[in-house]
């Protein structure tokens, strides 16, 4: 039985927007799953639908085996859910959060002090527990949230990008916690990222989604595979449709599978692409395009999102910055 | 979980975060009070000879307790609109917790702080000379009548923040209190009203609360106020209480 599954999966919101549009997914138990897809295509919809905080507008959801309509209240006290952005109380302390969250999930009260100290060790967070959760820092507060995603021991756990605006300290923290849940508990995760190395670093079973659609799925490696060449990025001034002039050159060029103009630069699928590029160069003079940079590369998951959408993925790279009197 | 337990759970978490922000419970007692003393000061000399009230003070005692259980009840909407705008509000309906109890929570928080508002409003009221005819037991019955009102009350600002999500709009449920106040005797008893504000106070709930409190502090026990003073509220808090699921359920629509 899969920990996941989903038929036809659609959400629309008034008037005419397909935020989920027809999702089909299976996701085995113990494994972790990546949903990739820039801000908009869907991503957080469809764990809000997955995790019972929104109804679909039609299509099907069976989390460990439960309908999400249907048996919602169950499919609550199986999972866990840390959503985008940290979702907590400022005024109570770690502690008091963790409480009030293991007593609503049911923890027997004589296990709730021990389970609760636990994971504030976990979490490194056992200092800072009896401080107001407004003090915390922005990573502080992500550990603070999948503590309080794990209080009840869910088989499963939906992270909402969980390592959004965290500086890369705080990034790695919160992968090795996923990465030793997984590991030693068997926890099947769901987690949605704009991030193509989280994917890539964590994911078994990676979804690149856009639109509402899924337009590609399959382990990293196979996604990569998938691609089936090298890739040769040209950079041009990004001024008179150099990119597109070049795409229309390099289109021709013997063995190149697929040609992608962006902005600034042409992508060029390309077998055995070492040797290629001075075929590359070679055309580009002769047309008088005017070249920056090239440089050769396997292909990547943003290769493999780039030709299922034919843009790169834009991920917000902000990093919340910690206030003056917080600390870690 | 049971929707009771759950609910006093919540219950003692929104009241960690009101024991937290003392300033906003506060400002709930003090304008009450304000009001209170230059009220009584502008007409509690010419109550007797203009309206027949002697007791002024204690005519006016009940009004400074309704106006300080409508601002701290509408504070439990402003709580939850924290709460949505935080997040927070979604990771409480994940839990497996009745979302019944996401609400009673709430308002079984708003009645307890009303009624310890109300017991401090109250305090001031006696020492100020404004008296309690029904005694002791007639003065906890008053806290009570407060408290009550204030759970049914609050459900107006809750429903209004699950329903928009807006610290405004909720804040708007504290203002639906200034109409109500002012259609019901709250400053000279009813019969000395034009007939068409004797009509709208007649209609209006808050007349009903204000007369029940008003019979403890100056007459005695007079059960039929009290009656119709527990059955204004009791429709009053049906209407919230319904408002208020109707909202919830839109939250996960």
């Amino acid at each position: 039985m899969p920990a996941i599954l989903t038929e036809q999966l659609t959400k629309h919101f008034p008037p005419d927007i397909k935020a989920v549009d027809g999702i089909d997914l299976s996701i085995a138990e113990g494994k972790i799953f990546a949903f990739l897809g820039q801000n908009g295509s869907g991503k957080t919809t469809t764990v809000r639908m997955l995790t019972t905080l929104l109804r679909p507008t039609s299509g099907r959801a069976q989390v460990d085996g439960l309908d999400v309509l249907a048996r919602a209240a169950e499919v609550r006290r199986r999972i866990g859910v840390a959503l985008q952005e940290a979702a907590l109380d400022d005024m109570q302390t770690g502690r008091e959060l963790l409480v009030l969250q293991a007593r609503l999930y049911g923890v027997p009260t004589s296990e709730i002090n021990e389970r609760v100290g636990g994971l504030l060790k976990i979490v490194e967070l056992d200092d800072a527990a009896d401080r107001l959760v407004k003090t915390y820092s922005g990573g502080m507060k992500r550990r603070l949230d999948l503590a309080a995603a794990l209080v009840h021991n869910p088989k499963i756990i939906f992270l909402d990008e969980p390592t959004t605006g965290l500086d890369p300290i705080g990034r790695d923290a919160i992968w090795r916690y996923v990465e030793a849940l997984n590991r030693d508990g068997g926890v099947t995760f769901f987690l949605t990222t704009q991030y193509l190395e989280e994917a890539d670093r964590l994911a078994h079973e990676v979804a690149i989604v856009d639109r509402g659609r899924i337009v590609a799925a399959g382990s990293p490696d196979d996604l990569k595979a998938s691609i089936g060449t090298d890739v040769v990025t040209v950079r041009v001034p990004g001024d008179d449709d150099n990119a597109a002039r070049a795409a229309e050159v390099l289109g021709r060029v013997d063995g190149a599978s697929d040609v992608r103009a962006l902005e600034d630069s042409v992508v060029v699928y390309i077998k055995d692409g070492s040797t290629a590029i001075p075929a590359i160069v070679l055309r580009l003079s002769e047309a008088s395009i005017p070249m920056r940079e090239v440089t050769l590369s396997r292909p990547t998951l943003d290769d493999v999102f780039l030709r299922m959408t034919g843009h790169h993925i834009e991920a917000d790279r902000s990093v919340t910055r910690p206030e003056p009197q917080r600390s870690e | 979980m049971s929707t009771l337990v759950a609910s006093y759970h919540l219950m003692i978490r929104a009241l960690r975060e009101s024991r937290r922000q003392p300033g906003v419970e506060i400002q709930n007692i003090f304008i009450p009070l304000f009001f209170l003393f230059v009220t009584v000061g502008a007409i509690g000399q010419v109550s007797g000879a203009a309206f027949g009230v002697e007791n002024y003070k204690g005519f006016q005692l009940p009004v400074a307790i309704l106006q300080g259980t409508a601002g701290t009840a509408g504070m439990g909407g402003f709580g939850t609109v924290m709460d949505i705008e935080r997040g927070y509000f979604d990771k409480l309906m994940l839990t497996p917790a009745p979302r019944l109890a996401l609400v009673l929570g709430r308002l079984a928080a708003d009645a307890v702080r009303v009624m310890v508002l109300s017991t401090i409003i109250m305090l001031v009221g006696l020492v100020m000379g404004a008296g309690m005819e029904a005694g002791v037991a007639g003065a906890i019955v008053f806290v009570l009548v407060a408290g009550l009102f204030g759970l049914a009350y609050s459900g107006i600002g809750l429903s209004i923040a699950l329903r928009t999500g807006s610290v405004q709009a909720a804040q708007a449920g504290f203002l639906v209190f200034f109409p109500l106040l002012f259609l019901s005797p709250a400053f000279a008893p009813k019969e000395v009203f034009s007939h068409w504000l004797e009509v709208l106070a007649t209609l209006n709930p808050v007349t009903y609360v204000l007369e029940g409190q008003r019979s403890l502090v100056l007459d005695g026990w007079q059960w039929d106020k009290l009656a119709y003073a527990l059955f204004s509220i009791a429709g009053l808090g049906a209407v919230t209480l319904t408002m208020t699921l109707m909202a919830l359920r839109t939250r996960t629509a």
